[in-house]
């Protein structure tokens, strides 16, 4: 505000606009909130259909009490979207990887809680490592990398636990999830407050601004002086992160984890972060709107499944709502660009 | 011309015939009213500075855009339905052969020759390669040459790729028919090279086709074509002159366009300290270049494409990872050959690089005009927890002001502005960070005369601010009106360094002379990656 100012004419510019507080472009201001009014509708519709059911504390609590794991993938899944690299499959093998090894270690090996939980997360941020070096530093397509990292943690967890649950662990370490905070469990708020800190990032830090240049362009970003490498490398291993701290949350909640239920994650959050670019800001992937989306899935299918339908609605709804996501978003960015 | 028949109507003398040609994008119209005539055997020069429209016409003729209503392409007599069918194209004996020549390269010469023309068996639907093959030897007799068919198109010389590229434009002309365009097909030929492509070429006019080239190299158009048309602002400027009545000097100073020449010149602001001192620089062709630059003074880099004025200025910027050298800028020293995974050395030091191709090297056009401008400052202005908003807002509104961006919001996106507003966008990114030197690469390419107004006087009003400026530039008119000097390049060397009062006319005398009919081979085949 000291230099740049006095050295333009004395006549104060125009007001520069400082009570918008989103960098959120104008045009799109109705398809902004479209899918939030698309979810309340879904409310209204449930409501009037199944009164005694879905209009009920305990619905709500399952809706946003279940959601964590979730939570955290989609986080991990937007560091690297973000920056540009397209998909990074390997999100819920990652997390599934982490999952399995905390109740190996601890059942089958007698580590403490909390070492064990520590190695989790640790291996976790080493994979982000491994697919960082070989995407970034090599040059290896990110596809092909992250599909063969996914199938490889998929059978290593497999090994390690036998193809069994492995379930036994403390129940003191349940606290960390699912100490009750305003009726819903605290693995709620821990995934508010990282999609809250995620979006701080992205608007208003230069460590965000930074990665939304390294997205929209490397060549860009790095006559601009910003070390685009170091960032693509970084996003990886907080993705590693983000799966690993998800996984083991989630696992302290239960109690045990089942290698089985790794890749029915990969649609869901493929099909959140995907819905996301069609909310708050258009076009964009962003951390809010992948949160809401998230709950939208939520609150759709269990809607359905009180109406009695079964498992294969999940798989429906998800894979309808990914196609119809990326259709819109696809649409909103033509028309801005 | 004997296989010729009867000339009924005006039409048929030419081999192609455009009248009225326009095309408009939204209210940008690229091409206005173009008229052009071929002749048979005729090779016809098209020329024009990047964004006269060059490419639309191709684009046209060959099918990709549909023109506005009105126009109308004629050949040999026969309207051609607008748009433009592919097939139809082809059966009329229009072909086009692009820069890079459109061969696969892991397929073999005859696979390459019958792409997109395979015919197949009526119920096997298996190629007949023994009839695809005798059709491209065919096609390659014309030309008279003969090469093994299964050699893949990757292991063949430059000039044998080119060869092929013809064989496969000339193979659907009829005896005595066919216009072929070259649009700048001549990049990646060396010298010698190019002597064999003129050679066919001229052999396929020979065999009675007409062809329209398009180059950028001028005195190969000079030295090739019968004669040659100019356009400007999507307007044919001339209209098939003779090419024996013209020179490259001449052709320039059309395609720029007397009107370019809008600012006097104004004195020096250079002061006697030193803004930057660049010590043996070696960066692609160039090597061993210093140079003192004066805080305030307006050097200009110029050259034909691969003489290394680009290089230099690229490496000067930090864009480019140089062979060796250093330079001292304020006090700090950088080292040109260090690796260039970020310029953040160079922008602390006061190093500011304005790039020529701006949608891929200057802005993200999906992104806002207030953080494409603030973007190389957000690290050092702002906190690791904050960037903080007023100085963001200050920085935007200043430029916008200073500059003239229409429309004046700092939350527009730049893929939404005109390419002029744009520049100024990108300019507006660096002046904000007050450089003490900035380097600037075709400041002007492609933007309005009003927006090259704006931006002229805002690169004057950094020099008198004290920033060292180097301008690299093929424009012969902003060097004239902006330069204190302009250092003339040619075989990575200074060949000519032209001082007092400059005017274009010395500046492309400079250039071509420099660069004159005995460039060298290596030169010529360096342009294509050069630039």
């Amino acid at each position: 505000m000291t230099d740049t100012a006095q050295q333009a004419t004395p006549a104060p510019a125009a007001p520069p606009l400082p009570k918008r507080k989103l960098p959120i472009p104008l045009q799109h201001a109705g398809s902004r909130y479209a899918v939030i009014g698309v979810w309340a509708a879904l409310i209204v519709v449930y409501w009037v259909t199944e009164p005694s059911l879905f209009m009920t504390v305990p619905s709500f609590q399952t809706i946003f009490g279940s959601q964590q794991p979730l939570v955290f993938m989609t986080a991990a899944l937007l560091c690297t979207i973000i920056v540009g690299e397209f998909v990074d499959l390997s999100v819920p093998a990652v997390y599934g990887f982490a999952a399995t090894i905390l109740p190996v270690l601890v059942v089958n090996h007698g580590w403490p809680v909390w070492a064990a939980a520590i190695a989790a997360v640790l291996c976790a941020v080493a994979i982000g490592c491994v697919n960082g070096f070989l995407v970034v530093k090599v040059g290896v397509n990110t596809v092909v990398v992250t599909l063969g990292v996914w199938t490889l943690l998929d059978g290593i967890a497999q090994l390690i636990s036998s193809d069994n649950t492995i379930s036994g662990l403390p129940s003191s370490f349940s606290k960390i999830a699912l100490t009750q905070v305003g009726g819903l469990p605290i693995s709620f708020y821990y995934g508010v407050a990282l999609m809250a800190g995620f979006a701080y990032v992205l608007w208003f830090t230069p460590l965000g601004r930074h990665m939304r240049f390294v997205g929209a362009s490397r060549e860009v970003s790095r006559l601009s002086g910003v070390r685009v490498d170091r960032i693509r490398f970084g996003s990886f291993v907080v993705a590693g992160l983000l799966a690993g701290a998800g996984a083991v949350i989630a696992t302290a909640a239960v109690g045990s984890y089942n290698t089985a239920s790794t890749d029915p994650n990969l649609l869901p959050v493929f099909a959140a972060v995907f819905l996301g670019t069609a909310i708050i800001e258009p076009g964009r992937f962003n951390p809010i709107g992948t949160f809401i989306g998230l709950y939208f899935l939520e609150t759709g299918i269990f809607g359905l499944q009180l109406h009695g339908l079964q498992n294969w609605v999940t798989d429906v709804f998800y894979g309808g709502v990914l196609v119809i996501a990326v259709t819109i978003s696809t649409l909103l960015h033509r028309r801005t660009s | 011309m004997s296989a010729f028949v009867t000339v009924s109507q005006d039409d048929a003398v030419h081999r192609l015939k455009v009248a009225n040609l326009s095309k408009s994008f939204g209210v940008a119209r690229v091409l206005g009213g173009v008229e052009l005539t071929i002749a048979p055997r005729e090779l016809h020069g098209l020329v024009g500075q990047n964004g006269c429209g060059k490419s639309t016409l191709v684009k046209i003729l060959t099918g990709v855009y549909t023109p506005d209503p009105g126009g109308s392409v004629t050949v040999d007599g026969q309207p051609l339905a607008l748009p433009v069918h592919p097939l139809a194209a082809r059966a009329a004996g229009l072909s086009v052969v692009h820069q890079n020549l459109g061969l696969v390269d892991d397929h073999s010469i005859w696979e390459n020759v019958r792409l997109a023309r395979y015919s197949a068996g009526r119920f096997s639907r298996r190629i007949n390669v023994k009839e695809e093959k005798r059709q491209v030897a065919l096609a390659l007799a014309r030309l008279g040459l003969e090469y093994d068919l299964d050699e893949k198109v990757g292991a063949l010389a430059a000039e044998d790729r080119a060869a092929v590229a013809i064989a496969r434009a000339i193979q659907d002309h009829q005896d005595g028919g066919g216009l072929i365009i070259f649009d700048e097909s001549t990049r990646a030929l060396s010298r010698r090279g190019r002597a064999r492509f003129f050679g066919l070429v001229r052999q396929v006019i020979d065999g009675g086709a007409s062809v329209l080239m398009i180059s950028h190299q001028l005195e190969e158009v000079v030295e090739a074509t019968d004669r040659v048309t100019v356009l400007r602002d999507g307007e044919v400027v001339e209209g098939g002159i003779t090419t024996s009545e013209t020179d490259a000097a001449a052709l320039t100073r059309l395609m720029l366009g007397r009107h370019v020449i809008t600012h006097g010149r104004i004195g020096s602001h250079a002061r006697d300290s030193l803004a930057v001192s660049v010590n043996g620089l070696a960066a692609r062709s160039v090597s061993g270049f210093d140079l003192d630059l004066k805080k305030g003074e307006i050097v200009g880099f110029t050259g034909l494409a691969g003489s290394g004025a680009v290089a230099a200025a690229e490496a000067i910027g930090g864009a480019r990872e140089a062979r060796g050298g250093s330079m001292t800028v304020g006090g700090t020293t950088l080292r040109l050959t260090s690796k260039r995974g970020s310029t953040e050395d160079f922008i602390r030091a006061g190093v500011a690089f304005v790039a020529e191709r701006r949608l891929e090297q200057g802005l993200a056009a999906g992104l806002s005009v207030s953080h494409n401008l603030t973007l190389p400052r957000v690290r050092s202005r702002g906190s690791v927890l904050r960037i903080g908003r007023s100085w963001q807002a200050a920085e935007t509104a200043a430029m916008i002001k200073k500059l003239d961006v229409r429309p004046p919001d700092p939350d527009a996106l730049v893929g939404n502005l005109s390419g002029g507003n744009q520049q100024k966008v990108l300019l507006g990114k660096w002046l904000a960070g007050k450089p003490s030197v900035l380097v600037l690469h075709e400041p002007t390419q492609a933007v309005d005369v009003g927006a090259r107004h704006d931006i002229i006087e805002a690169i004057r009003e950094a020099a008198h601010e004290g920033a060292g400026v180097i301008i690299s530039s093929v424009d012969a008119g902003d060097l004239a009106v902006l330069c204190d000097r302009v250092l003339v390049f040619r075989g990575g060397r200074v060949t000519a360094e032209l001082t007092g009062d400059l005017s274009p006319d010395d500046i492309i005398h400079a250039t071509f002379e420099a660069a004159g009919p005995q460039r060298s081979a290596a030169e010529l085949t360096r342009k294509g990656v050069d630039r």
